[in-house]
């Protein structure tokens, strides 16, 4: 705090020292003839040079001179009042510098928080990591990982951070964490389940194809591992293969002992799957299938007669996406994009229907 | 400490800013050396001070200090230092602090350097700058302070918004603020001359040199805006008449004509009024452009969303300062000198016409930016004005002005000859003529107003060529007398004849990349191919890549033509973790002065066999849209080398004496 009132204080003496400064300066300046005329005795020098480097006919130069020369001839005959420097001045010149140091200290306990100190993140970091880390919140203790990880590279440190990232709602970051991990220690199986696990959490519980091979390397690495397993099962569910999901759940069922904690989750898992027969052949909107259609059709021709309609664009993406036609859709988007390209939240409002899932 | 300290720099700098134009004012009142050399002192110590709560602030945002609530909202560990940087002025406060900066810059600028000025204009001038700087800290302390802190620090900032993490738009608001604010100087020029009540060739002299700078920067600082929208918003575009864009051109027409008359009063003493008027309207403008990018009116990419309390306070500093400006002047200008008579064929009336399309053309784009929210306000209706009204309104009034343009310079001062000129002019016009004719022949699909617009380039350029080749006298006289001529002419020509045909290359890269670009979009899977012109573009890989804070997508394209591989074009979509956002990063192959732009877009299909939107453009010379204005803004700069112009001339002229 005292170290901030120093500074301040020297910032103040530095601001009040050039006003006082430049004020003697001027103070000491004789009064010097009105620069107009330098100006236009400046002009007429320059009609001359002009004139002699050929640049500007005689006549041209004559008639320019002329105009320049009635300038300077009337700007000789203004008679300026005279300027001064008294010493009463200086007096309010140094109150006011003055003033203004103090208004600034005024205003400054006002709108400033004198008793903050800076907190950098090295700082911080430091801070954290010589506390007790069962105390830190899990970004407090990302925070701390990311800054050892950078320093110490090393597989174990990033698993922790990508644990710490994942506690800390974050499985982008995780994800990256664990793929550093992997990059040091690539046959770690334990390092590809917990990609998995992070890209399906990214995933909202979708496993999706990255995932899928995150797990099949770490059943290539540990063939027990039970949870890819149970994702692999899930992923076969969300494909449609009911059956082979309840077929992969029904074996690891059967592979865990009957304390194992995890049996509730699989329990659950196994009931879902039985309870959706696979889907084929038939129109996701069953009967009603014929008139969406229609109607779909119908905002199609409307807007292609009356394209100024951006709500008609977004519900024509929507009904593409609804319907699962993703050509259409895609063509339809394309188009939209393009009437729409300077209309950022035109563009996010299809893009958000473009992302509509199909009917299932 | 830094922060607090930096705070306290920016109030002390706000203190001074009040001392300097009391100072200023009560020197030229009382007409004391002793004050106004005092009010210059305070105008350096506010740009020192504004300096270190910069300095203060760039440093939080390297040292990623969260508990400054600006750094917070606007910053991130992972975020490369260059745009830790850039977040200095990424965000509504810092980009005020920035405009205070320059604004407090140009204001000991014109202490420094303004030593060939008169006293009592100087004083005026620094005290005007005083004003605005009050008012401008005063609103950056109060209203908008970036050094206010949080209690609770969080662990991590949330980060600049992807679409601002790019270098062209880190170096873009620096130029654009130093333009907008360098024509503060010009307005406090013009205020001065009004209480003054002179307004003569000296002050448009004085005048020029700010100016100039201010223009050049402007130019730069558009530049930059319109080749970041081109390659990071991914539409293919460089110009879509957004409001904010909008927003800086409106003060560069002004500014551009207020160039030209300044011409016309400093050689003949004439138009003082309307000079004046236009040094006034063109801070104006930047001012309405700061209320509108920062008042939340807008919906823009550009735009900085606020609070509408903010934007009430920047009307009502618009409001103030421009009302008082435009006051003095109904007061005052009446009082002007009328300067010197000119025939209707004459230079000076080529300029005065310049100006009046300049200004009509500047009405038509406030109309066009303003009209959607005055009737959004009265009647509720959300209504967009796009480039068919511009297409409609400015662009004549500037086929108008370009056509007038390579006339203007080879007519004489007072009384020209408009049969000479019009013979010196026959060869360009012919040029320009067949260039047109050619183009609607030649070039694939046929289109006549394109065409045309190519004939209009063709004319500025080889227009401007002509006026070129009779100063230096080319194929009339020897040689050496050429070559003597071209060492002997003024730089102010030769920045004249570049900033035209900077705009000549603008209008040819504009025309043909607007008439003739092709574009195409496909959903490719591996493998398959998408045909933009003449160039076949095939989908060879997608792969993940890890950047400093980001994780993207990235495509691997070859373009091939007439079976040859001309370029192998990577595209990205890039997802920002920390923002939770997604931006497409496009990729550029530039091909002569043409470029094959290609953008990535969704992933699509299941997860085994994916496909990719794909969007692919040819812009036809795009490249001379970027170089046509960084040659005007290197005209700009050349003029400000001119010796006539030179701030201290007169001191140095003086003191050789």
């Amino acid at each position: 705090m005292i170290a901030l009132w120093v500074m301040a204080g020297l910032l103040s003496v530095l601001a009040a020292g050039l006003v006082l400064f430049f004020s003697a300066r001027a103070g000491r300046t004789s009064a010097a003839a009105d620069p107009t005329l330098s100006v236009y005795q400046r002009q007429l020098g320059e009609l001359d040079d002009l004139a002699a480097r050929g640049l500007m006919n005689g006549e041209e130069q004559k008639a320019a001179y002329a105009e320049a020369a009635r300038r300077l001839l009337k700007a000789s005959e203004n008679v300026a009042e005279p300027w001064s420097a008294s010493s009463n001045h200086r007096q309010i010149v140094l109150v006011i510098a003055g003033l203004a140091a103090l208004l600034a200290l005024v205003v400054y306990q006002v709108t400033g928080r004198p008793g903050y100190s800076d907190q950098p993140m090295a700082t911080r970091i430091q801070t954290w990591r010589g506390s007790d880390l069962s105390q830190l919140t899990a970004p407090q203790l990302a925070a701390v990982l990311q800054r050892e990880t950078r320093l110490r590279p090393d597989p174990e440190g990033y698993r922790f951070l990508a644990l710490a990232e994942s506690q800390s709602n974050n499985p982008s970051a995780a994800i990256r964490a664990t793929r550093k991990a992997l990059a040091l220690a690539p046959q770690r199986a334990d390092l590809w389940e917990l990609l998995g696990t992070n890209l399906v959490e990214q995933a909202n519980g979708e496993v999706q194809a990255d995932a899928v091979a995150a797990f099949q390397r770490t059943l290539e690495l540990d063939p027990g591992a039970v949870v890819p397993r149970f994702h692999l099962a899930r992923a076969l569910a969300q494909s449609g293969d009911q059956a082979g999901a309840v077929r992969g759940l029904e074996a690891l069922q059967a592979s865990l002992s009957p304390n194992d904690p995890r049996r509730s989750a699989l329990d659950r898992a196994l009931s879902e799957a039985r309870a959706k027969p696979g889907q084929q052949g038939e129109s996701p909107l069953g009967p009603q299938a014929g008139m969406v259609r229609g109607m779909v059709q119908g905002l199609a021709a409307r807007l292609k007669t009356n394209p100024d309609d951006p709500q008609g664009w977004v519900r024509l993406v929507r009904s593409y996406a609804v319907l699962g036609d993703t050509k259409a859709r895609d063509a339809a988007l394309a188009d939209a994009k393009l009437r729409y390209r300077a209309q950022p939240d035109v563009l996010n409002q299809l893009d958000e229907a473009s992302r509509t899932e199909p009917m299932q | 400490m830094m922060i607090e300290f930096s705070a306290f720099a920016l109030v002390l700098a706000l203190c001074l800013s009040f001392a300097q134009f009391g100072l200023s004012g009560l020197g030229r009142w009382k007409r004391s050396l002793t004050l106004i050399g005092a009010g210059e002192g305070a105008a350096l110590g506010a740009f020192v001070a504004v300096a270190v709560a910069f300095a203060g602030l760039m440093h939080a945002f390297i040292v990623s200090d969260f508990s400054v609530m600006n750094v917070a909202a606007n910053s991130h560990t992972e975020k490369p230092l260059l745009y830790k940087i850039a977040g200095t002025w990424g965000s509504h406060e810092g980009s005020m602090l920035l405009w205070c900066l320059a604004l407090t810059g140009f204001g000991a600028a014109i202490a420094g350097l303004g030593r060939d000025l008169p006293r009592g204009l100087k004083a005026l001038v620094v005290m005007t700058q005083g004003i605005l700087g009050s008012v401008f800290l005063a609103y950056t302390v109060f209203a908008s302070n970036p050094f206010l802190r949080l209690t609770e620090i969080p662990v991590e900032g949330r980060s600049l918004n992807p679409l601002l993490q790019d270098p062209a738009l880190a170096i873009h608001p620096p130029f654009l603020y130093a333009g907008y604010v360098g024509l503060s100087v010009v307005f406090s020029f013009a205020v001065a001359a009004l209480i003054e009540g002179r307004v003569d060739a000296a002050w448009a002299r004085w005048v020029r040199p700010w100016t100039l700078a201010a223009w050049s920067l402007l130019t730069i600082g558009i530049m930059l805006g319109a080749f970041w929208a081109y390659y990071e918003l991914g539409w293919g575009g460089w110009w879509f008449w957004d409001p904010v864009e909008n927003a800086s051109f409106m003060p560069w027409l002004v500014a551009s004509a207020l160039l030209h008359s300044a011409i016309v009063t400093e050689k003949r003493a004439a138009l003082p009024g309307w000079t004046v008027f236009l040094a006034l309207a063109a801070f104006t403008f930047s001012m309405l452009g700061a209320f509108l990018v920062r008042s939340g009116v807008l919906t823009s990419v550009h735009a900085f969303a606020v609070d509408p309390k903010r934007g009430v306070l920047l009307l009502a500093i618009l409001g103030l300062t421009a009302g008082s400006g435009f006051a003095l002047f109904a007061w005052r200008a009446p009082r002007l000198a009328p300067g010197g008579l000119f025939a209707p064929i004459s230079r000076e009336s080529a300029l005065v016409l310049n100006n009046i399309l300049l200004a009509a053309a500047t009405v038509t784009v406030l109309l066009g930016t303003l009209y959607p929210l005055i009737r959004e306000a009265m009647t509720g209706d959300a209504i967009s004005v796009g480039p068919p009204y511009f297409n409609l309104t400015f662009l004549p009034l500037m086929g108008a002005l370009l056509i007038l343009l390579p006339a203007g310079p080879l007519l004489a001062w007072k009384r020209g000859d408009a049969i000479g000129v019009g013979q010196r002019l026959m060869l360009a016009a012919g040029i320009s003529m067949a260039c047109g004719v050619l183009a609607l022949i030649l070039i694939s699909p046929r289109k006549g107003i394109a065409s045309a617009g190519l004939a209009v380039a063709a004319w500025l350029i080889t227009g401007t060529l002509s006026e070129l080749v009779t100063r230096v006298r080319l194929f009339r006289g020897s040689v050496a007398e050429s070559w003597r001529r071209i060492l002997a002419a003024p730089m102010g020509s030769w920045g004249m004849t570049l900033a035209h045909l900077g705009l000549g290359i603008f209008v040819l890269g504009a025309c043909f990349e607007t008439g003739w670009k092709v574009e195409a979009a496909e959903t490719l899977a591996l493998g398959q191919q998408l045909r933009v012109g003449a160039y076949e573009l095939t989908l060879n890989k997608v792969e993940t890549v890890e950047g400093a804070n980001f994780d993207a997508d990235r495509a691997s394209l070859t373009a091939v033509r007439s079976g040859r591989v001309v370029c192998t074009p990577q595209p990205e979509r890039r997802f920002y973790p920390a923002g939770r956002q997604t931006t497409s990063e496009v990729a550029i192959c530039t091909i002569g002065l043409s470029h094959l732009y290609v953008v990535m877009g969704e992933r699509r299909g299941t997860a085994d066999a994916g496909v990719w939107l794909v969007r692919a453009y040819w812009n036809p010379l795009a490249l001379l849209i970027f170089i046509g204005p960084l040659i005007m803004a290197l005209g700009g700069l050349v003029s400000l080398s001119d010796r006539r112009l030179r701030l201290a001339a007169g001191r140095r002229a003086g003191a050789a004496k």
